[in-house]
């Protein structure tokens, strides 16, 4: 079995979860501007709810369910009873970096603080495996595809047919103007973060769903290459941060069958950091220029 | 006057991707006037402003300063030379009071320099103090001497205008770029400005100014060059430019 | 006094030096100069590795049970300062490459990246680094040399500390109380207006980071010398985290904030809770410490932003009888 068609396989799973990750990830950081660093962590503590949910007996598709609907509500309450208040009370950008990692902090500590730094596995029957064109899939994992591609598709729906995703992409490019076009921001805001909060949970789902065993820290370490595949693509544009979940989805595990595996999150890294430096508006945007916070 | 230009701009171009901001651009600033720099919007304006202050680099064309060639110089070094420009959207150093807002500005300060603070007070104290006398100074000048300790992020904006313009002198320089001054600031305090403008020219001071406010171009700027799309269209005295057809066009359709 | 007290003072004091040292690194760094530095703590590991590796001798000794590069086997305080050379150089390089212009989130995102690489490179470049267990049994500085009894060392290392805190201390305390300190907060500000005014804006934001990573790198020194080790598992991101939080519990932009910031937070803070029994699980506490450090400075943020002692403007002198008429 060759093993680049194998890692290839790994590559699409990893590129599915990433894709839903940072599709979320972008269009909240595009509409708000304020970078979640506790995203990843709230990916984990929606991870835990589907444990829960499968440990008392629930299907996948109510776990998934469970996770999208707590990521939602908690990405909602985030912003309504942390980030809100901080912006309106005048923290500026890097001011809200240090809120949203101590956030992370909380989150991250507070989760392991319940669940103890032992490992979980959602209580699923384990899955038949099928070999396709060289690659080894689980039949979860064909489902973590499919929840990538109906996610990417209801994204594309609502952002270019409905009235709502125009207010959106309106208020991502300029909120003043937006505002002064009669476009409730508020709302606009609201909806990005239930939207960005429920993707999040469903990728946290998925996350737990294809590793044998995560804890704690799961979430946060996928932070990185959720943000890496955003800024790839263009923060605040879905379809870049489908690409770049793409890109870095299988560069990381294409990687991982040259250099020694253990150095396979430092590729998405340093993917990040050279488009930061280089070409900071990734591959789709016009310009990165300095934008305050919106809430 | 001497005869040659302090300032020389010669066939500046910018694009940005496929769009031509300014299309070989070029006109003169004499020493000790004041020259406006005039145009509807989207006329490039800014851009030229951005290319002359080192802000943006030209996609062809030149800028001479003084009679040396300054294209691609970053704006920090054009500030050292003389070319210092104000902002249109107020920029003062908010969590500094108003005479730090002003010290920041005093040029070839020792105490800026790291081996002169490690050895200690004693090599910057002096130059320090005189820096302190001159800012205060300016500030009886702009007549806004209370506000010295007051923070700069606490200022009205008139007041932070003031600011602004008292700081851009601290550093002397040969040419002030002044990028629309007066915009959002009250009718009295325009008057204030302008007078404290006309002082400074008096003392030969040279200044270019994008501006607007067409009646403060008019009492204030000699000669006024016109730009539109990206192109200087015509220059000279208001007057001359209230009969030029091209110019009244251009500002009817833009 | 027992000899157990002196060695818990002594300790104590010794761990108060290191982090109003990294404190006041950092201060300059992010208070004065706005530079978010969240990958403060690997310069400071740097610091500490290099002290470690310049004294431990050639790797091949002792058995070679531990693998790393450059040994030797210098004299106090010849470690000490290639350690904070090491610091500001490392700050040099990763400044020249990352200080440009970026929004400020973009810019903390790279500091973040580059901390979470330099974890993992240092955890698995074992011939490098010596993996995860890091390195062990470092000589301490003049211990030989000296001849004191244990608790007698302790103070003299105490000593040591404090001397080294009080130099740091007035380095950056002229640099603050400069023009260029000044500036420094000016760039910081509107480094667009700094630019427009004559300021080298790249240089200056370099002279700030390297100047902070030099003091990081010392203070990692005197803390790996003291406890003898240095493990990769000591300097991951969150420690950066609590030196930011001790910046602004203390007052970002102010030395004395710097200061008190230090023994309130890793000091203060963690001492205190060192003494609480281990209830729950193993592990529970120390979760639940940083999840009251998170807390800690979000309550600080929303509270009193400007922390403890907050960044100060100077006044200066005026001749007498020259006061300005208030209007």
């Amino acid at each position: 079995m060759n093993l680049y068609v194998l890692s290839f396989g790994f590559g699409l799973i990893t590129a599915s979860i990433l894709a839903i990750a940072s599709v979320g990830f972008t269009l909240q950081f595009g509409v708000t501007n304020i970078l979640n660093l506790a995203y990843g962590d709230v990916m984990t503590g929606c991870a835990f709810i589907a444990y829960l949910v499968t440990r008392a007996g629930g299907s996948l598709a109510e776990a998934l369910l469970a996770g999208a609907a707590s990521g939602a509500l908690a990405s909602y309450g985030l912003n309504r009873f942390v980030y809100t208040p901080f912006v309106r009370r005048g923290t500026r950008m890097f001011g809200m970096i240090i809120v949203t990692i101590s956030v992370s902090l909380v989150l991250q500590n507070g989760l392991q603080g319940i669940f103890k730094a032992t490992f979980f596995s959602l209580a699923l029957p384990r899955p038949s495996s099928y070999t396709f064109a060289g690659m080894i899939f689980t039949s979860q994992q064909f489902v973590i595809i499919a929840l990538a591609v109906v996610a990417m598709l209801f994204v594309h729906a609502l952002l270019s047919w409905t009235k709502l995703g125009r207010a959106m992409r309106a208020t991502a490019a300029d909120p003043e103007l937006a505002r002064s076009c009669g476009i409730a921001t508020d709302r606009v805001i609201d909806v990005a973060w239930l939207l960005s909060g429920a993707l999040c949970g469903t990728a946290g789902v998925a996350l737990a769903l294809n590793v044998t065993s995560f804890t704690s820290t799961a979430g946060g370490q996928f932070l990185i290459p959720i943000i890496a595949a955003a800024v790839l693509g263009g923060v605040g544009h879905p379809y870049g941060a489908m690409v770049g979940a793409v890109v870095i989805g299988l560069s990381a595990e294409l990687s991982a069958a040259v250099i020694p595996p253990s150095y396979k999150e430092v590729v998405a890294f340093l993917i990040l950091i050279v488009v930061l430096l280089i070409r900071p508006q990734g591959i789709f945007a016009e310009v990165a220029t300095q934008k305050e916070v919106v809430a | 006057m001497s005869g040659e230009p302090l300032l020389s701009v010669r066939g500046l171009a910018k694009s940005f991707g496929g769009v031509e901001a300014v299309r070989d651009v070029s006109f003169d600033v004499a020493a000790g006037s004041i020259t406006g720099l005039i145009g509807p919007n989207g006329a490039g304006k800014s851009s030229v402003l951005a290319i002359v202050s080192g802000f943006l680099a030209p996609t062809s064309g030149s800028v001479h300063f003084g009679g040396e060639l300054v294209s691609g110089h970053s704006a920090y070094r054009l500030a050292r030379l003389g070319l210092v420009r104000t902002f249109q959207l107020s920029s003062e150093f908010e969590r500094l009071s108003v005479i730090e807002n002003l010290l920041v500005a005093a040029p070839n300060q020792r105490g800026d320099r790291l081996r002169d603070v490690l050895a200690g007070r004693w090599r910057w104290r002096a130059e320090e103090e005189e820096a302190v006398a001159r800012a205060r100074e300016l500030l009886a000048r702009f007549e806004i001497p209370e506000k010295e300790d007051d923070l700069a992020g606490d200022l009205s904006g008139g007041q932070k205008r003031l600011l602004e313009l008292a700081r851009a002198l601290m550093t002397e320089p040969k040419l002030l770029l002044l990028d629309e001054p007066m915009a959002g600031v009250n009718p009295a305090l325009i008057r204030r400005i302008e007078a404290h403008l006309m002082a400074l020219r008096d003392e030969g001071l040279t200044m270019l100014m994008v501006e607007h406010e067409l009646g403060v171009v008019e009492r204030l700027c000699d000669p006024v060059v016109v730009m539109a799309q990206g192109q200087v269209l015509s220059s000279g005295t208001m007057a001359e430019l209230r009969a030029n057809e091209e110019v009244l066009d251009a500002y009817l359709a833009g | 006094m027992s000899s157990s007290m002196q060695f818990y003072i002594s300790n104590l004091l010794v761990y108060l030096g290191v982090d109003v040292m990294a404190c006041l690194g950092l201060n300059l760094q992010f208070g004065v100069a706005g530079l978010i530095n969240l990958a403060f703590i690997v310069f400071q590991a740097a610091g500490a590795y290099t002290a470690a590796v310049l004294t431990l001798g050639p790797s091949t000794a002792r058995g070679g049970f531990q693998s790393y590069i450059l040994g030797a086997h210098l004299q106090f305080p010849l470690p000490w300062l290639a350690a904070a050379v090491v610091g500001g150089a490392l700050s040099f390089v990763v400044g020249l490459i990352v200080l440009r212009r970026l929004r400020t989130d973009y810019q903390a995102m790279v500091m973040l990246v580059i901390s979470l690489i330099a974890t993992t490179v240092v955890t698995n470049a074992t011939g490098l680094f010596n993996g995860s267990n890091g390195l062990a049994l470092i000589p301490q500085p003049l211990e030989s040399v000296l001849k004191l009894s244990p608790v007698g060392y302790q103070w003299f290392y105490v000593g040591l500390t404090f001397a080294c805190t009080i130099l740091v201390w007035v380095i950056v305390r002229r640099i603050t109380g400069s023009p260029l300190g000044r500036t420094l907060r000016a760039v910081r500000d509107n480094d667009v207006a700094a630019a427009s005014l004559g300021k080298n804006v790249t240089q200056l934001r370099l002279i700030a980071f390297v100047a902070g990573g030099a003091i990081a790198g010392l203070s990692g020194a005197i803390l790996a010398q003291f406890i003898s080790a240095w493990s990769p598992g000591s300097w991951l991101f969150p420690e950066s985290f609590v030196y930011f939080s001790a910046v602004i519990v203390g007052g970002a932009g102010n030395n004395m904030g710097a200061v008190v910031g230090a023994a309130l937070v890793p000091v203060a803070f963690l001492e205190a809770t060192r003494y609480i029994p281990q209830f729950g699980y193993p592990g529970l506490v120390d979760a639940l410490q940083w999840v009251v450090v998170g807390l800690l400075t979000l309550g600080v943020m929303w509270f009193r932003p400007r922390g403890v002692f907050p960044e100060r403007t100077r006044r200066f002198a005026r001749p007498p009888g020259s006061e300005p008429t208030h209007e």
